[in-house]
């Protein structure tokens, strides 16, 4: 957690509204993340709190409202837009390549510093080899980083739950973010691996200056690695803060806290 | 053979350093896999990182005599870091880097550390946490910068920087580096390692150069070493058999060392080195049976009947081919085959494929594990060794392996047993002293030169070689009178590979009980074969299929003990299976696994009195420890059970015969 | 003995026409989920693109493969255009449904531009019974057949690596094993599509081209697409070496009953002796020798 006094705004979302059919699941959400924070979004089972990343990562099309990403303003992008901005991104429930090894998911990741077009690719010679060969230092690096080692050759489809979400954040480092989205990167962990992911999450802020943006259950965690928190429930902003104020907020308590909510 | 009479100029780690650049600068001195890939740096290179980090120290103000901490995974920065403060006439102090802070803080006190060089965060956390206690630590190096960004204490330096400084250091004064190593001599001390001590607080064993240098050279001798080996440097560079195989004889020999990625890649990396010189204790070797055990068991039927097949006869055979005996041309043809089926593709995943030498030592080996390795043709040998002598006092000689002795003395090394039966040497390795310990040293190195091994032996009769029982205070007896060797018999009983620990008691009492620690993975596995459900360590070691299993072993055992007219008396009538696994942490493990008897008789000592009981069950509060620091409570019933107890068999033997 | 090899050997050259063409297949349903019904008729158009492209503007050899492979490329890039895009998240049967209807478009757009009556295809490749084979092992083998095999082989290799090695052999991979995430990490599923289509175009160019040489290009050529299916049925819709050896057991299998049970029968086992052995192997092994087995996941 580092001091962010003045530091600039690297997303705003206003009045973001999206709707499946008749249900409302997002109803005029606007909030800021600056940037070089761990911003965390959290709230019930429901609340709408993968939407709200779905929506920032072009998965999810509001019907109104607008996201203003590094100085530009959008109603929506796609998603592979929105990746070659430097927005990558983790999943609540585990989305890797399972037939593809640590390593080949975590180059994957690193698709768009790729650059060589298909007829260099084809061939697999010249600026191709190089490049292949300059990106897996790069996921070396990851792969070294998050202690896989042991793993790297293995297909990421047969590792233990909490591997694979370590592989999961490598294959969204791999694309050197600028905004890093976590949904529940700690879900279904046990205390010593959710301790371990902790680290990972500091160090990724604090070694790469990485934005990150924080869906999480524990409030523990939350409370311990947030610059800021936005509760949201049944598609509602209930309220917007530093962890204390959000801990200490009446309505958060009654809608969130309060509630007996043991993930 | 002529042997050519040892450099004897070269008496200091540096000087041999120096010389390697002048006889092999192009070779490889040192390798570690890093980033995927395997770097490695020829002996120059290696010489002028040392130089560097030597002048670096120098700056940072490491004078003779002074202590350097060396705190972390084998990697080559440490190692080099031994170098550069024994270039200084410094003393380089390796501490285990599985330690918690407050064992660390012990040793950094006692050793006076005034720098400390650590690998990284986990370590810089853990000297932080207890700076107050060390103050005369004043400088603390770390390796790896990552997580360290943001630590701005003065006294915390990037180890590149220090290199970085060394150069500049190196070019104001020149001659500062060739003039200090030149000013080390033979006599110097050299290293100082840390025993972890079964009792009371671990003890800084001084060596000397002459100590290590002499004593690598002599192993090297004996056992034909050459620049050409290659060795993986894995266990902790804090015990003394790293630092005699993977620094002191590369040094001599000079051969390259490589570093693994992780600690949990040395599977991986060890196949990939392919080590034709290979040094674990004996856990290592029996962990590598247990995994190849269960992934036979899970294989295909016909990979399974094919591997029994050749391993049933590997064991008939396979030893005789090693020790060079002649076979039948059928055994030999079937040897040849199964080497191809087999052997060498279960030696390629073990990453044992071109190993010459292999040693095991610290404590006996289970001789179906050690069979098992001989009888694949890889040459186990087992070597009885100290910290005190910088390892070496006896090796098992090629051709002459027997499961149940530790073969005969090393170069140089003379050998008596005292009248109560404790096994003493003297050696050319033999330390100058416990630091800053004179009583210690007293009680433990006669005025002459005479060590105190602590271990009870005797020579076997018919082949000369030395038998170790036990340890010599842990021999004891039963009221009846009868000789109670507790850890000849937990080796007994950790040979089946469903146990993992067993402590004895007996010392004292009417006869012998035992508390049995299973093993997870094999007993686990051979529950789910049976679709025994359970939900973990407690409710497994419960089960009643589970204690019918340990009882069968613990049989085996008396009948094994009954077949010997001094022990038969002493075989196990009574045992239970401990409800928690022994640990480290807890206190009842040594950091080198090694079982703390009487801790633990203490620490359960309501089980202990139960086993000399009628009770067949007693209920047990435990206090633990878990992987993250925190501590709390463990409840169980622990049941206990009879064993079968044989006839003394031995006369009817010897009646026979 | 001789005679049995000799038609082992000519069974495994016709399987390898069939394996490059359920290679195709398979590529695209890895990477989509589209069954293919036109990757038959595919090889047919590439063929006579070939043909049309030398016969009619007089191009050299090269210069009219470099010239088809554009058109594919092209054909890929409208596919993606005018149909898949269009019908992204629909159901498999629709989308198999619409391939049906490319069969029908690309064999009307070959017939429209190229005209409907066999064509020979003389691309240079020699002709007639290797004397090498008969010489030293008495075999009759046609230089063609050896031609087509080594082809195949060095296809294969070359696919194997760029599916292994290369960063758009690795998207592939990924959008074949999870969309959303291949998304996220910014690869475009469009663009994908395009290049899959393309190299399953250029699959069904080899294949046209060796079908083409041996028994001219004509509008049957399409209907080894149908071989193809069991194929698929023996290797599985999603394995690359599959396709391959499916392709290889089906070739010999029909050659060797239509020589030794055929005369029992009455003959004419080539004809249905493949679909025999996939629907034996819908029976016994549905995921097909090397499929992913198919878990429903509860
Ligand atoms: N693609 C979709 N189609 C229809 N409804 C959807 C879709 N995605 C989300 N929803 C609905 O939107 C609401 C919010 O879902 P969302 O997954 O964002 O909640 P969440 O806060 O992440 O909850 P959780 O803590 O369970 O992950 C839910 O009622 C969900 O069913
Ligand atoms: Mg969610």
């Amino acid at each position: 957690m580092t001091q962010q006094s003045a530091a600039e705004t690297i997303l705003a979302v206003e009045n973001i509204s999206l709707s499946f059919g008749i249900m409302k699941v997002l109803d005029s959400i606007s909030f800021d993340i600056r940037r070089g924070e761990i911003r965390s979004i959290i709230g019930p089972n429901g609340a709408g709190k993968s939407s709200m990343l779905n929506v920032i990562n072009g998965f999810y099309h509001p019907q109104e409202g607008s996201i203003t990403f590094k100085g530009e303003t959008r109603k929506q992008m796609a998603p592979h837009v929105a990746a070659s901005h430097g927005i990558a991104r983790t999943f609540q429930n585990i989305a890797l390549f399972k037939g593809m090894s640590t390593l080949d998911n975590i180059m994957t990741g690193r698709n768009l510093k790729m650059k060589t077009n298909l007829f260099w690719q084809a061939l697999h010679i010249g600026p191709a080899r190089l490049e292949e060969l300059e990106n897996r230092e790069a996921a070396e690096k990851i792969i070294d980083f998050l202690d896989i080692q042991a793993i790297r050759k293995k297909p990421v489809g047969k590792l233990p739950y909490g591997l694979q979400k370590r592989v999961e954040l490598g294959r969204a480092l791999a694309a050197e973010p600028e905004l890093l989205l976590l949904d529940e990167p700690m879900a279904g962990m046990n205390s010593e691996e959710k301790e371990d992911m902790s680290r990972f999450i500091i160090d990724v802020n604090s070694e790469f200056g990485t934005t990150i943006a924080l869906i999480e259950h524990d409030m523990g965690v939350v409370m311990d690695l947030s610059d800021r928190v936005l509760v949201l429930d049944y598609g509602k902003q209930l309220a917007d803060g530093l962890p204390d104020e959000v801990r200490n907020n009446q309505v958060v308590i009654d809608a969130y806290l309060g509630v007996p909510h043991e993930h | 053979m002529d042997q050519k009479e040892p450099d004897t100029d070269l008496d200091t780690f540096p000087k041999l350093l120096a010389s390697h650049v002048k006889l092999r600068p192009t070779r490889d001195a040192i390798r570690e896999k890093d980033l995927g890939i395997w770097q490695s740096w020829t002996w120059a290179e290696a010489a002028a990182e040392i130089r560097a980090l030597a002048c670096g120290l120098a700056s940072l103000g490491l004078k003779r005599g002074d202590k350097l901490a060396i705190i972390g995974d084998n990697r080559p920065r440490l190692y080099w870091g031994m170098t550069a403060a024994q270039a200084l006439g410094a003393v380089p102090v390796p501490l285990y880097q599985d330690a918690v802070a407050d064992e660390m803080a012990y040793v950094l006190d006692n050793a006076d550390v005034r720098i400390a060089l650590v690998e990284n965060q986990e370590q810089v956390d853990k000297m932080l946490e207890v700076s107050e206690r060390c103050p005369k630590v004043e400088h603390i190096i770390f390796d790896e910068t990552r997580g360290l960004r943001h630590y701005e204490q003065e006294f915390l330096h990037d180890y590149e920087k220090v290199q970085l400084a060394g150069v500049a250091y190196d070019h104001d004064h020149p001659e500062f580096y060739d003039r200090e190593v030149a000013a080390g001599s033979g006599a110097d001390i050299s290293i100082m390692l840390y025993t972890s001590g079964t009792t009371g607080n671990p003890k800084g064993v001084v060596l000397s150069n002459d100590n290590v240098i002499i004593t690598a050279r002599n192993g090297i001798v004996r056992e034909g070493l050459t620049a050409d080996e290659e060795v993986l440097a894995y266990l902790p560079m804090a015990w003394v058999g790293d630092n005699l195989f993977s620094y002191a004889q590369s040094y001599v020999a000079g051969f390259c060392v490589s570093c693994p990625e992780d600690a949990s890649t040395v599977a991986q990396d060890l196949r990939e080195i392919g080590p034709t010189y290979y040094f674990a204790p004996p856990r290592v070797y029996e962990n590598m049976l247990t995994q190849v055990m269960i992934r036979i068991e899970d294989a295909a039927e016909i990979k399974r009947k094919l591997f029994h097949y050749f391993m049933e006869h590997a064991r008939q055979v396979g030893v005789r081919i090693l020790n060079g005996q002649s076979v039948s041309l059928k055994d030999s043809l079937l040897y040849k085959l199964g080497n191809i089926l087999v052997y060498a593709p279960l030696k390629d995943v073990l990453g044992l494929s071109r190993t010459r030498l292999a040693y095991t030592a610290g404590e006996a080996i289970g001789p179906e594990i050690f069979d098992f390795y001989r009888s694949l043709g890889i040459n186990i040998k087992q070597l009885y060794g100290q910290t005190e002598c910088m390892v070496f006092i006896c090796v098992q000689p090629d051709g002459e392996v027997y499961a149940d002795t530790v073969g005969t003395p090393a170069i140089d090394v003379e050998i008596k047993i005292d009248d109560n039966g404790e096994i003493m040497y003297r050696s050319p390795g033999v330390f100058l002293s416990y630091y800053k310990n004179p009583e210690s040293t007293a009680s433990t190195k006669t005025e002459d030169g005479w060590v105190h091994t602590g271990d009870a032996g005797f020579f076997d009769e018919h082949n000369g070689h030395l038998k170790i029982i036990d340890r010599a205070k842990d021999v004891g007896k039963l009221n009846d009178g009868t000789l109670f060797a507790p850890k000849y018999i937990e080796n007994k009983l950790k040979f089946f590979a469903f146990v993992k620990e067993a402590v004895l008691f007996g010392d004292g009492r009417d006869y012998s009980t035992a508390f049995i620690n299973i093993d997870l993975d094999a007993v686990g596995n051979w529950a789910e074969r049976r679709g025994l459900a359970y939900s973990g360590y407690i409710d497994l070691s419960n089960l009643d299929e589970v204690y019918q299993l340990i009882k069968e072993c613990v049989d085996k055992v008396n009948q094994d003990l009954s077949a010997d007219s001094r022990l038969a008396n002493s075989q196990i009538r009574r045992f239970l299976i401990l409800h928690k696994e022994l640990d480290a942490d807890d206190g009842e493990l040594t950091r080198t696994r090694k079982v703390r008897r009487n801790f633990v008789g203490e620490r359960y000592d309501i089980l202990v009195n139960a086993l000399y009981s009628d009770k067949t069950e007693c209920h047990i509060d435990t206090q633990v420890t878990f992987e993250d620091g925190r501590t709390g409570s463990l409840a169980a019933d622990v049941r206990i059970c009879d064993a079968q107890v044989f006839a003394d068999s031995s006369t009817d033997q010897e009646a026979a015969a | 003995m001789t005679f049995f090899i000799e038609v082992v050997l000519s069974g495994l050259m016709a399987g390898v026409m069939y394996s490059l063409v359920a290679l195709g297949f398979v590529l695209i349903f890895k990477a989509s989920g589209i069954f293919n019904f036109a990757q038959g008729v595919m090889a047919l158009f590439a063929a006579l693109t070939l043909v049309g492209l030398m016969e009619n503007f007089g191009f050299p050899i090269w210069l009219a493969i470099i010239g088809t492979i554009a058109v594919m490329i092209a054909l890929a890039w409208l596919i993606e255009r005018v149909m898949l895009r269009h019908l992204v998240n629909q159901e498999p049967i629709i989308l198999f449904m619409a391939t049906i209807g490319l069969a029908y478009v690309l064999e009307g757009m070959g017939d429209i531009m190229w005209g409907s009556d066999v064509k020979v295809l003389d691309l240079g490749i020699p002709q007639g019974a290797s004397d090498w084979m008969l010489d030293n092992f008495d075999i009759y083998i046609e230089k063609l057949e050896i031609f087509a095999a080594g082809t195949a082989a060095i296809m294969v290799a070359f696919l194997a690596v760029f599916f292994q090695k290369t960063r758009i052999g690795r998207a592939l991979r990924a959008v074949a094993d999870d969309h959303q995430a291949a998304l996220s990490v910014g690869i475009s599923l469009h663009t994908i599509w395009v290049i899959v289509w393309s190299v399953a175009g250029i699959v069904a160019l080899v294949a046209g081209i060796m079908w083409g040489s041996k028994s001219g290009v004509q509008f049957s050529l399409s209907l080894i697409a149908l071989k193809a299916l069991p194929v698929l049925i023996l290797g599985g819709f999603t394995s690359v070496p599959g396709a391959i050896i499916g392709g290889m057991i089906i070739g010999v299998g029909e050659k060797v009953a239509e020589v030794y049970l055929g005369p029992f029968v009455g003959g004419a086992i080539e004809n249905w002796f493949a679909y025999m052995l996939a629907l034996a192997f819908l029976l016994f092994r549905p995921q097909g020798l090397f499929g992913e087995k198919i878990i429903e996941r509860v």
